[in-house]
């Protein structure tokens, strides 16, 4: 990333004090989000999102698969996000390998809820097929295609949009004679399971700037954070998950003061969500 | 609202394996017809289109049936220091595959070795004393891998190139041919290929008739490899009309 | 639609995508380049009695010749070249440009300006802070961090190429130098067309703009050559500014001038105009921004709004008109 001289960066942050951005935009403002359904056919679910010049997708996979011997009555979701050389030189071979770990986790912590699975976004016990034996295993894919700051929200949304597109194709079960063989499974290739995303948070990052914190922001902003909290967010305004990047040391207060944002802006970014979602669906609809 | 998608992995079962020799008993009989209704002769009807990356000098998006590639140029950009000084410039190409482009979902690798076939494959073509000391760098990214891979990565390599604005001799055209016992199929797809008794593939660039890259495998009589050297050609130079047709709509759009 | 603009990132909606279309269509219609675009590996038409010359993008094949780059056809005398549409920059010398410094090299300053090699500017090229024409010694060699630094903005002027095949730049005017308060906002260089004049200082905005040949646009605050804005100028204390040079390793916060919010609305008002122009691959004039900026304020748009899909249609639209007038005042 292209470094700032002193006089951009007093710029940067003068802009932030006085709640107007370089792109005219207040703080707790998003750039432009359009929304894509189903772009990679031959996955279970798909969509591409983009956030300003921040351009990511994500793919679906549904993958029969064995439940976790610990939590026999859970299915399994992977996280896998990479971001490639398309967006930037530097991502090439190991390069991007730092910014995908990093991605990958906060995603993960933000979705799959605690331990005991309580809190997840995605309901892991609607993915069980038969107990103990079979179950569906759901890989999550994010690509980043163009990269211009706040990766996670643009990457959050994109799995929630695409989570509203798959099909989880519907199975039948045709149990062994003795309850130690591997029952038949016959997997249909017509009928579908929508996806309840219902309960999936979004997810809001407050990239704190001197004294006041900004939304979405734009790489150049996000050089100059001295830290930055990622809130996932609910439908019900609970937290569903919570990331903090940067060394900069926070006031707890602040911290709480930034939750209540967080909150009041992931609403916003939820119904906002939710209705290019359902415009998406309408004009596959209509095709 | 999902589509269908092709496969499920329901890995190393019986059920499959007898799919696969289903097949290939198929693909010995002298008449079959393909799994998406043309000829033997017949290549995939290409989408192409430049620009479809924003932060690069130049990018280009192709769909041949279902193998759908993006590839980004980015430079001339200066060398690194750690590179000796040279005269001529420098071509850096990286060929990676997403997670899902695969049926079964298979780690998104570095295919090294298609990326230095790129290199090779292009490297005849682009002009390289027209920027010494520089570096280009062209990064394809395959999004779904249906089939035909590396002749599709070429193709659109070397239209980004040329939206780039890279001096380059010719545009670079590459087909692939598989046969099937006596028969030659042009442009196979990826369930054609895995059945495959052996593959021919050429990149070539048409209107100088130069061959700048070549690979085969398998076992072929010498007649058989002119008359698939023949449909490559061919082929290529009907595909180099597709390429120039997509540059020129995209040169005259801009005003 | 497909092949006009990079990559539409805006959603539009049905009526806003029709309008739009056809304010495309109808500028493309008004630009006739068709019969003189070729592509790489096209033959292009010569007379083969006269002896012509081959330039930029050219080759011979066989007696023919033929084109290494898409773009248009060119034919000055017997010269026949090919002239890249998106071409990359290419310096020439007296060329304005705005760099940013990457490194700090002995007796010179390694500059990025949007070309395939970086630009030099010698320490002997610059103008001393002290303002005396003097020869320099080997404290001014260490104390160039002073000067410049790493990551800062610089305008300067093309000097030319050095037999080494570097690019050198100078900046002795007034008018060159570090370029503070204000944004550096990247496009591609073909959409800059040389002029007469590359600085503007629009007077009703109190905002600088400076149009880099090279791509690089600087949008800021208006400061006189004397290095001073008009906080400044109003100012009788000066002692709050605090020369970076002079204190070294400051222990106390600067205290930062901060540009006052009219300015920065019209200077956020001015990048997003140009953000907009660029996105519609509109060239880059100093009459065009004004014009949108001004039609982005008489019709209420909100600053932010300039990017969104309304103000982005209506633009085009606006182009259209302003092309149309055009050739009706010359035909």
């Amino acid at each position: 990333m292209v470094g700032l001289s002193e006089g951009e960066k007093r710029f940067i942050r003068g802009g932030i004090a006085q709640d107007l951005r370089t792109d005219g935009r207040q703080r707790l403002h998003y750039r432009p989000i359009s929304v894509e359904t189903g772009v990679i056919p031959q996955a279970n679910g798909s969509a591409r999102v983009r956030l300003g010049a921040t351009d990511v997708i994500v793919s679906i996979k549904a993958e029969l698969g064995k439940p976790h011997p610990l939590q026999p009555d859970k299915g399994k979701v992977a996280i896998f996000i990479d971001c490639s050389p398309t967006a930037a030189p530097m991502f090439e071979g190991r390069g991007g390998e730092e910014l995908s770990t990093e991605l990958s986790f906060a995603l993960q912590r933000c979705l799959l809820g605690g331990r005991s699975g309580a809190g997840a976004g995605i309901d892991l016990s609607s993915l069980v097929i038969v107990e103990g034996k079979v179950c569906w295993d759901l890989y999550i894919d994010g690509l980043v295609v163009s990269s211009d700051g706040n990766l996670l929200d643009a990457l959050a949304a994109a799995i929630k949009v695409a989570l509203s597109n798959t099909g989880i194709p519907k199975v039948t079960v045709n149990l062994g004679a003795s309850p130690n063989d591997q029952p038949d499974v016959d997997v249909s290739d017509e009928e579908f399971l929508q996806f309840d995303t219902s309960g999936v948070p979004v997810v809001v990052t407050l990239t704190k700037v001197s004294r006041h914190y900004i939304v979405d922001a734009t790489s150049e902003e996000e050089s100059q954070m001295s830290s930055a909290v990622s809130i996932s967010v609910n439908r019900h305004g609970h937290i569903c998950g919570l990331t903090k990047r940067g060394g900069a040391g926070l006031d707890p207060s602040v911290i709480l003061d930034m939750i209540s944002v967080a909150k009041h802006v992931g609403e916003q970014l939820m119904s906002l969500l939710d209705s290019e979602i359902a415009a998406a669906e309408a004009s596959a609809e209509d095709q | 609202m999902a589509t269908n998608p092709s496969t499920y992995a329901l890995s190393q079962s019986s059920d499959s394996k007898q799919r696969l020799q289903q097949r290939r008993r198929l693909f010995q009989e002298t008449e079959w017809t393909r799994s998406d209704g043309r000829s033997f002769h017949q290549c995939r009807p290409a989408f192409l289109r430049t620009g479809a990356a924003n932060a690069a000098s130049g990018s280009a998006y192709a769909e041949f049936g279902a193998t759908k590639v993006i590839v980004s140029v980015f430079g001339p950009r200066e060398s690194k220091k750690a590179m000796m000084y040279s005269g001529t410039g420098r071509l850096n190409c990286n060929v990676s595959y997403t997670t899902f482009s695969t049926p079964v979902r298979g780690q998104g690798s570095d295919h090294k070795e298609y990326s230095s076939m790129l290199h090779k494959a292009l490297e005849g073509a682009i002009i390289l004393e027209t920027f010494p000391k520089t570096t280009v760098d062209v990064f394809a990214l395959v999004l779904e891998s249906g089939g035909g891979d590396l002749p599709v990565i070429v193709t659109c390599a070397s239209l980004a190139l040329a939206d780039a604005g890279i001096m380059m001799y010719d545009l670079v055209a590459s087909v692939s041919v598989s046969c099937f016992g006596r028969n030659l199929v042009i442009d196979p797809t990826s369930e054609e290929e895995a059945c495959q008794d052996g593959t021919l593939m050429i990149t070539c660039m048409p209107a100088r008739n130069e061959v700048t890259q070549l690979m085969l495998t398998g076992e072929w009589t010498t007649a058989k490899i002119n008359e698939a050297m023949e449909l490559c050609l061919d082929a290529c130079s009907k595909l180099a009309e597709i390429m120039r047709s997509c540059l020129k709509e995209a040169a005259s759009g801009s005003s | 639609m497909t092949t006009m603009l990079r990559e539409l990132r805006l959603s539009l909606n049905q009526t806003q995508r029709v309008r739009l279309q056809s304010a495309l269509q109808r500028l493309q219609d008004m630009a006739s380049l068709a019969s003189a675009v070729t592509v790489v590996a096209d033959t292009i038409p010569v007379n083969h009695e006269d002896s012509i010359l081959k330039g930029h993008g050219t080759s011979d094949l066989n007696g023919e010749v033929v084109a290494t780059l898409c773009g248009v056809v060119e034919r000055v005398n017997k010269l026949v070249y090919v002239r890249a549409q998106r071409a990359r920059y290419k310096p020439e010398v007296g060329d304005i440009i705005v760099g940013r410094v990457i490194e700090i090299a002995p007796k010179r300053w390694r500059l990025e300006i949007n070309f395939s090699q970086d630009a030099v500017l010698m320490l002997s090229s610059m103008n001393l802070p002290d303002g005396i024409q003097r020869r320099r010694t080997a404290v001014d060699e260490l104390n160039m961090r002073s000067i410049f630094e790493e990551n800062d903005v610089i305008c300067a002027e093309v000097r030319g190429f050095q037999h080494d095949g570097s690019l050198h730049l100078q900046a002795r005017s007034q008018k060159y130098g570090k370029l503070e308060r204000g944004m550096l906002l990247t496009v591609p260089a073909y959409l800059v067309k040389r002029r007469k004049q590359h600085f503007h200082h629009l007077e009703n905005y109190g905002v600088d703009l400076i149009l880099g040949c090279n791509g690089f646009i600087w949008v800021g605050e208006h400061v006189n050559s004397n290095g001073e804005n008009d906080m400044m100028v109003d100012q009788e204390n000066r002692e709050g500014l605090v020369n970076k040079s002079e204190v070294g390793q400051a222990t106390y916060e600067v205290q930062e001038q901060i540009t006052p919010l009219e300015i920065r609305k019209h200077v956020c008002r001015v990048a997003n105009s140009v953000r907009l122009l660029c996105a519609l691959g509109f060239s880059l004039t100093v009459e065009v921004i004004v014009d949108t900026v001004e039609a982005s304020i008489s019709s209420n748009t909100d600053i932010k709004d300039i990017l969104a899909a309304e103000f982005y249609v209506q633009t085009a639209e606006r182009e259209v008109q302003r092309r149309v007038s055009l050739t009706r005042r010359k035909g």
